[in-house]
């Protein structure tokens, strides 16, 4: 009776955030499968099952295979930066002071910026303008100018680049609150048995970082496939095809031309690329944390 | 070995320094950029400026109707805020505190949230916005921000951390007398001001930074938002990047004042939220 | 236990309470969504969406004599970028929440056929517009759309420079190659390109195959036969471009242009680091408000043999009305308005131009007199906003393909290939 009467509570307060979620997020995503099976287009207000016809020609164009290989490799290089830099200034930084205290606030401060107004701001710093900013003192210091953006090689590391500014920070906090809560006893002993600064870092502190480490990677690997405002300010998925991402390409092949139904599919595509990424860094992250148990 | 430490300390110090001013450069950049004309930022982009010109600033503040986008900015991030962590927090407590399948099984469809982009959804959600007849209006943003793209993220953090709440308390408050709701919001609520706190600011900083959104829902340049303002002057028809600057600025500004005033709970928020989630 | 359920439920009200509530603050009263209601007060006026890809300072005369002449309708103007606007127009069609005007470029026949624009053949102001001005917005003779004031692109160039180095304006492809190599040896940067965006090297080397295509009579039913997928960019066009793509060959377009926006190019040529850049007459605004003593001049892109040349452009863009409009009078009202010699030079004043407007004369202007032959003989083209079906994703695929060449990963033929090829899939999509 007690529980009965306390599970009908539990559901009237579970209910506002599950029906709103249910009806704007999981019944239009259902929908976008739905239309993923059909040949809709904005030009076309009649539409008929074509089965997995949008999946196929999604495949066979090699643009589309480009972007999705750019997104993965955006979100994994990413990863690895942020987490590498943030592990690295958290281990630095992890000291009192006024000094220390203000850096810290310094590397988050990019984090409350808007993507957008980064994006802008680094168009104009990278530019090949003779006044572009990092050109100019590459120069000073008697390097040759860069094309940042214009050159296909490297303009999605660029604008990873500005990424990796941004969010170092962020992820820096947190490892540092997680360097904190390190009992130091572990490194009194660590230091009897005679291990080096190097060796205390690796066998002692590394796998300790797991809680930190595993909300971290996971976050900025969902963000870095997610990838869009960025690439939007900064190079619109150019020159050429080059910095095209996932959601940008869904943008313009699909919903700029109007074909819906492949937009569609490119979406469930999506989802599956992000679904099948994260199952398998989740997997290893689980693999860690049965070792430091 | 006083002496060892004193050296440690200045190097420490001097690497510190070194570092943040490399951090702090792009900004710095953005801000004199803003009080130069166009010549003289091509000719010294680094300089500071030979004179302190504000001008750019008022032009930019009329042409984004600065107050009113403010407002709807605010508007928006407030109201969408409070929504969040009333649903969420009461979401999360029902989660972690019953063992019932079907709360489970909507924990897992609030997680599939967290992965899948609301972008996959947009026409449909058109129609559904449309057929509120929330089109063009901040209610119909709100309801987004709040249920496409932040409140996975929240249940999965307020989660964590009530998870962490000892249950000896509730048995003691039902042993009072108290019912259900009232145990959440008398006794627990109260104990969950340091995630509430993450929460906050995370939405906010999210809500607040949202592009795509208002730019897709709400067309009326009388709701538009911030960052729409900015955007508007982007392009063919901008006059210059020097007066585009203080744009940048002035859409940021709010944020990083409520960023260097809170900035201890702000870092402590994301910590907390992180670290026990 | 009451008291539990009492305030549950009050919890649960208080959202949409809140909510309400921040509709009404947010709105001073103005609601947009709620337009039955507003016809039923007669003193209010009309709200009237326009949807457009220009801005609004590039309207503001217009708007404003809008505002004046029509006290019973209030513009509600909303301004979203070309390379979002599609993306937001369509979502809005198909959701059945479009605006009443939508400001239409190379998307007009799609839009028609598919049902969403309202037929304009037989109101009275479609007539007062010269056919050339209708033709692009016109499906199996029914006009869809009325045209706002042409477009049209060539090459800005530095006539102190010029003058300076003893330059002259080109008349021949040759010749402008030649100049550019000139000044390059002069060492002055002949042409600055913001290529960061994909549209400025499609439309050069477009303007190039107007010359030496498009004016031969026998091409003039290769747009129909390119729409229905019969004839090829990549046979078609080829000999052309190649020709055109000694600009890349020879070094004058180059691959740090890519790293430069439409801003930076501007801003490049504005402060006299580089003699030549191409654009159009938006852009004067800047230019001079930048350097104010700027000696500003174009001329068409110019022929493989001698001639008055060619300008990029053609109806700019047009207004159409969405076939859902609740407020069909007014907006008709709005574009018979326009459709009057004042409008017009309302509109150019703003945006440089000509007019379509039967009877209405524009002086362009001391800065287009190089352009003059040109316009005499007609010869401002563009075949993707004015003939081709899917004409914006075509010319978007063959542009970015273009950044591609400049960055020595394709040829010329690859880029028209997949112009082809996204023909071909737009095509597809529609059938």
């Amino acid at each position: 009776m007690n529980t009965k009467r306390r599970d009908r509570v539990f559901l009237l307060m579970i209910l506002p955030a599950f029906i709103g979620f249910l009806l704007l997020f999981i019944v239009p995503s259902l929908m976008s499968f739905g239309y993923s099976l059909t040949n809709w287009s904005v030009y076309k207000p009649n539409f008929n099952f074509v089965g997995l016809d949008n999946y196929a020609s999604l495949f066979a164009d090699t643009k589309n295979i480009a972007a999705i290989k750019h997104s993965i490799t955006y979100a994994l290089v990413i990863t690895v930066l942020q987490n590498g830099f943030a592990i690295l200034f958290a281990v630095l930084l992890n000291r009192k002071g006024i000094m220390a205290n203000m850096v810290k606030s310094i590397f988050f401060l990019p984090a409350v910026l808007s993507i957008l107004v980064v994006g802008f701001l680094f168009q104009y710093i990278m530019t090949s303008a003779d006044y572009g900013l990092l050109n100019n003192i590459i120069q000073f210091f008697g390097g040759t100018p860069v094309n940042w953006l214009g050159n296909g090689k490297i303009a999605l590391f660029s604008v990873l680049a500005t990424q990796v500014w941004q969010w170092t920070g962020w992820s820096m906090v947190i490892y540092i609150a997680n360097l904190k809560s390190i009992d130091g006893s572990l490194y009194e002993a660590a230091e009897i048995d005679g291990a080096g600064k190097l060796q205390t870092f690796r066998k002692v502190t590394l796998p300790l970082l797991y809680p930190a480490a595993s909300f971290n990677i996971l976050m900025s690997l969902i963000g870095g496939l997610k990838v869009f405002d960025v690439v939007f300010a900064m190079t619109k998925g150019g020159p050429g095809y080059a910095t095209e991402t996932i959601m940008t390409t869904l943008i313009r092949e699909g919903f700029n031309s109007g074909r819906t139904a492949y937009a569609s599919a490119f979406a469930v595509v999506f989802f599956v690329i992000v679904f099948a990424l994260t199952q398998i860094i989740t997997f290893f992250l689980n693999k860690w944390e049965e070792r430091i148990v | 070995m006083i002496r060892t430490q004193k050296f440690k300390n200045v190097t420490f110090n001097c690497l510190y320094a070194i570092i943040g001013a490399v951090m702090l450069l792009p900004i710095y950049y953005l801000l004199v950029t803003t009080f130069k004309t166009p010549a003289e930022a091509t000719a010294r982009p680094l300089g500071l400026p030979t004179t302190w010109n504000f001008g750019n600033y008022i032009e930019a503040f009329t042409a984004m109707n600065y107050p009113r986008a403010f407002t709807n900015n605010l508007l928006i991030t407030g109201i969408a805020v409070i929504i969040l962590i009333l649903i969420s927090s009461m979401a999360a407590y029902v989660i972690a505190r019953s063992n019932r399948l079907i709360f489970k099984w909507m924990f897992s469809i609030f997680m599939v949230g967290l992965i899948i982009p609301f972008q996959i959804a947009i026409i449909p959600l058109y129609k559904i916005i449309a057929g509120l007849h929330l089109m063009n209006t901040l209610p119909g943003v709100i309801l987004i921000d709040v249920f496409c793209i932040n409140l996975p993220l929240s249940i999965f953090l307020f989660r964590g951390f009530i998870n962490t709440v000892p249950i000896e308390l509730e048995e003691a408050a039902a042993i009072d007398g108290y019912g259900t709701f009232r145990t959440f919001l008398s006794i627990i609520f109260p104990l969950l001001k340091p995630i509430v706190s993450t929460v906050a600011i995370l939405d906010a900083l999210a809500i607040w930074n949202d592009f795509l959104t208002p730019l897709l829902f709400l067309q009326d340049p009388r709701k538009a938002v911030l960052l729409q303002e900015v955007y508007k002057n982007v392009g063919p028809f901008s006059t210059d990047w020097t007066s585009f600057f203080p744009m940048l600025v002035l859409s940021t500004l709010p944020l990083v004042i409520f960023f260097l005033i809170m900035q201890k709970s702000i870092i402590d928020g994301v910590v907390a939220g992180a670290v026990k989630g | 236990m009451k008291k539990k359920w009492l305030s549950m439920l009050l919890a649960l009200t208080l959202v949409p309470a809140l909510i309400a509530g921040c509709g009404n603050s947010a709105n001073g009263g103005n609601d947009v969504s709620n337009s039955a209601e507003k016809s039923k007060d007669a003193d209010k006026p009309v709200e009237i969406r326009i949807m457009a890809y220009n801005a609004e300072s590039s309207r503001a005369t217009y708007l404003k004599m809008l505002d004046e002449k029509l006290p019973n309708i209030k513009i509600v103007f909303e301004f979203v970028a070309l390379d979002n606007f599609n993306n937001v127009l369509n979502s809005q069609l198909q959701a059945g929440q479009g605006p009443d005007i939508i400001e239409v470029g190379g998307e007009t026949r799609l839009l028609a056929n598919a049902g969403f624009l309202m037929d304009l053949t037989n109101e009275s102001f479609t007539s007062k517009y010269a056919d050339a001005g209708l033709a692009p917005y016109s499906v199996n003779g029914k006009v869809y759309a009325t045209p706002l004031q042409s477009w049209y692109e060539g090459i800005f160039y530095n006539k102190k420079i010029f003058k300076e180095q003893g330059i002259e304006v080109p008349k021949s492809f040759d010749q402008f190659i030649q100049i550019h190599k000139d000044l390059a040896a002069k060492g002055i940067k002949p042409q600055i390109m913001g290529a960061q965006s994909w549209e400025p090297m499609m439309k050069q080397s477009i303007g190039l195959v107007n010359n030496d295509f498009y004016s031969n009579p026998d091409n003039k039913d290769f747009d129909e036969k390119f729409n229905n997928g019969e004839a090829k960019l990549s046979e078609a066009w080829l000999p052309y471009v190649e020709n055109w793509s000694r600009m890349i060959t020879e070094g004058i377009l180059t691959p740090d242009m890519l790293g430069l926006s439409y801003d930076q190019a501007l801003d490049e040529f504005a402060t006299g680091k580089a003699a030549m850049w191409e654009s159009g007459p938006w852009a004067v605004g800047t230019i001079m408000e930048k350097s104010p003593d700027f000696e500003l001049g174009m001329f068409p892109i110019p022929g493989s043999e001698e001639g008055p040349g060619w300008l990029v452009g053609g109806p700019g863009s047009a207004f159409a009305v969405n076939a859902k409009t609740q407020h069909k009078a007014e907006v008709l009202q709005i574009l018979d308005l326009t459709a009057t010699p004042e409008a017009q030079q309302a509109l150019i004043k703003d945006n440089a131009g000509s007019s379509f407007l039967k009877g209405v004369e524009v002086d362009l202007g001391e800065i287009y007199a190089d352009c003059e032959e040109a316009f005499k003989a007609g010869n401002v083209y563009a075949p993707w906003t004015a003939a081709w079906v899917s004409g914006n994703p075509v010319v978007e695929g063959y542009g970015k393909s273009l950044q591609e060449v400049v960055a020595g990963v394709k040829t010329i033929k690859q880029a028209l290939e997949d112009a082809d090829q996204v023909n071909q899939v737009m095509r597809d999509s529609l059938k």
